[in-house]
């Protein structure tokens, strides 16, 4: 990382004393104005909340913005200050030990939505699995899109966790939306704990229990239409040479790199996750699997493993902004179509009705085989 | 005193539901708060719509890898009409969805103005906030004016007294009118 100019910091400070601290995670001038502008709408905020948190700090307000500051110049994530991100039109509480949810997985979850939305065939019940849930974004967002969309159809969704913490947060979100906007979602929306890589048919802990023991403890049912997954990704390595300080220092290793197992080489530790979901896939026997990818190396990974279990009629991989027409940008070979602009960042699965639901052409006979 | 007050207590107030019951709510929803008359001549003329197809949409984010590697709070949004050229940059809130709707919003003012110039949106507005303002300004004028007329003429003579009060006049026969309108 070059290091910041004297100049720079100079200026900055001329600008507002407080810049120079904000400069140190964000490196350029204007990202840092705009924290400061967050950061001092924030304040103001609770300046005049009802109910003050802590009254002695809130008497003074620059004290409290200088020490928010300084707290965003150690590189805590500007979201755990604030305490919310948005992820597509919502604004979700975060809070230390749980993932920040990213804007590439919101883009990700409204594109399938809208795919999704007006297709002709869909079952009275549309049920939806998100599989390490986290805040649990995906499917308080997937329920917001949809259900404003579309309200003759009835969703069920439901989100799994390993992270007690996670849980709870998510429960939090859950009334969070829905005080916000009685409307936004209209689905009937839960989270439960379990643990995805635990296998049902080895040693069982209880705590937490597998996935297949979770859904029976908690009266859920064992088939899920569509299962989204953002499952830690990360390998060792890559944890250490290209992940942000802040992600490192501040946000759960527990949801970034997948859990060691002897044996395992870099590779095969980050792509840890992804047999399990697939797994997990076919036993709910899912007619439509998102699961969310590093790079496009992981993702042609994925797509081929996807391929092997062969349940799947069509596989494609989606870049950061799938919604977007622009492919000019190829290079890849064409073994799956790739869609969207940016990085690759999460692979596709349909087979069966899955296909006629996301308009994909070339597998409706397929899916006029199965049905018929 | 105790009996009547008791009896004042014991008086129902219409509660929030019979309104609605009764379509009172409904009613006054349907008529506007204000009792000045809406003016045709002072509707602004509607917003442009700009379809998707027109424009370039760009998300602005650094090279190198997304997702869960960094954390970034820049959620900025930049637009590129096709056909004029125009690039509008937009950070204003943290949240990408509604950067892109004050992004959408600007550009279709930018090309309103490019468009019609004069009798664009935009320009309408300021038109009637500068009239507005000048009005305002006029009024104050007149009313320290007068003021400082009062605050001499108590002093020196009656004549001055009529003229304030023949000045005052021409407000109070705008006024009821100004009522009548609005009724």
């Amino acid at each position: 990382m070059p290091r910041l100019a004297i100049a720079l910091l100079r200026h900055a400070y001329t600008i507002d004393p407080l810049l120079p601290l904000l400069l140190r995670p964000c490196r350029t001038l204007a990202a840092a104005q705009n924290e400061l502008r967050w950061l001092r709408e924030h304040v103001d905020k609770l300046v005049q909340a009802r109910r003050p948190v802590n009254r002695k700090l809130q008497q003074q307000p620059k004290a409290l913005l200088r020490r928010l500051a300084v707290e965003r110049a150690s590189g805590k994530p500007l979201q755990y200050i604030l305490g919310t991100e948005f992820f597509g039109e919502l604004e979700l509480r975060c809070q230390p030990g749980v993932l920040i949810p990213r804007p590439e997985t919101a883009a990700s979850v409204t594109h399938l939505s809208h795919l999704i939305q007006n297709a002709p065939a869909l079952p009275s019940e549309l049920r939806v699995l998100d599989l390490c849930t986290g805040t649990g974004c995906i499917p308080l967002l997937f329920d917001h899109d949809f259900s404003s969309a579309r309200s003759d159809r009835r969703l069920q969704l439901l989100g799994v966790d390993i992270s007690d913490k996670a849980i709870g947060l998510a429960h939090r979100n859950l009334a969070r939306v829905r005080r916000w906007k009685a409307s936004a979602g209209r689905g009937d929306v839960d989270f439960i704990l379990a643990d995805v890589l635990s296998n049902p048919f080895g040693d069982q802990t209880l705590d937490p229990p597998c996935l297949k023991a979770a859904l029976n403890f908690n009266k859920k049912p064992y088939f899920w239409d569509i299962v989204i997954a953002n499952p830690p990704y990360i390998s060792p390595s890559a944890y250490w040479s290209t992940t942000t300080r802040s992600v490192r220092g501040f946000e759960p290793k527990l949801a970034l790199v997948p859990p060691p197992r002897p044996g395992n080489n870099d590779t095969e530790q980050a792509d840890y996750f992804y047999p399990r979901l697939l797994t997990a896939a076919r036993d709910a026997e899912a007619k439509i699997v998102l699961l969310e990818v590093a790079d496009l190396d992981q993702a042609m990974r994925v797509a081929t493993m996807a391929r092997r279990i062969a349940i799947f009629d069509g596989i494609e991989i989606w870049r950061d902004q799938p919604d977007q027409r622009n492919e000019s940008a190829v290079g890849i070979s064409a073994e799956f179509p790739v869609r969207g602009q940016g990085n690759a960042r999460s692979v596709l699965c349909w087979r069966g009705l899955g296909a006629t639901w996301l308009g994909r052409g070339r597998a409706t006979k397929t899916s006029r085989t199965t049905r018929a | 005193m105790p009996p009547s007050s008791s009896s004042w207590l014991l008086v129902r107030l219409p509660t929030l539901r019979s309104y609605l019951h009764n379509g009172m709510l409904a009613h006054a929803r349907a008529r506007p708060f204000t009792s000045t008359a809406l003016q045709a001549s002072k509707q602004l003329p509607p917003r442009r719509a700009i379809h998707d197809s027109d424009i370039e949409e760009n998300f602005l984010k650094g090279s190198g890898p997304g997702g869960q590697k960094i954390n970034k709070t820049s959620s900025a949004v930049q637009l590129k009409h096709l056909a004029t050229g125009i690039v509008i940059k937009c950070q204003e809130t943290r949240s990408r969805t509604q950067n892109r709707k004050i992004a959408r919003r600007i550009l279709a003012e930018r090309i309103e103005e490019l468009e019609l110039g004069d009798q664009s949106r935009t320009a309408v507005k300021a038109r009637l906030k500068s009239k507005k303002k000048a009005s305002a300004d006029k009024k104050k004028k007149r009313k320290y004016r007068a003021l400082e007329a009062a605050k001499d003429g108590g002093e020196e003579d009656e004549v001055d007294e009529e003229d304030n009060t023949e000045a005052e006049i021409p407000t109070q026969e705008t006024s009821p009118e100004d009522m009548k309108k609005g009724g």
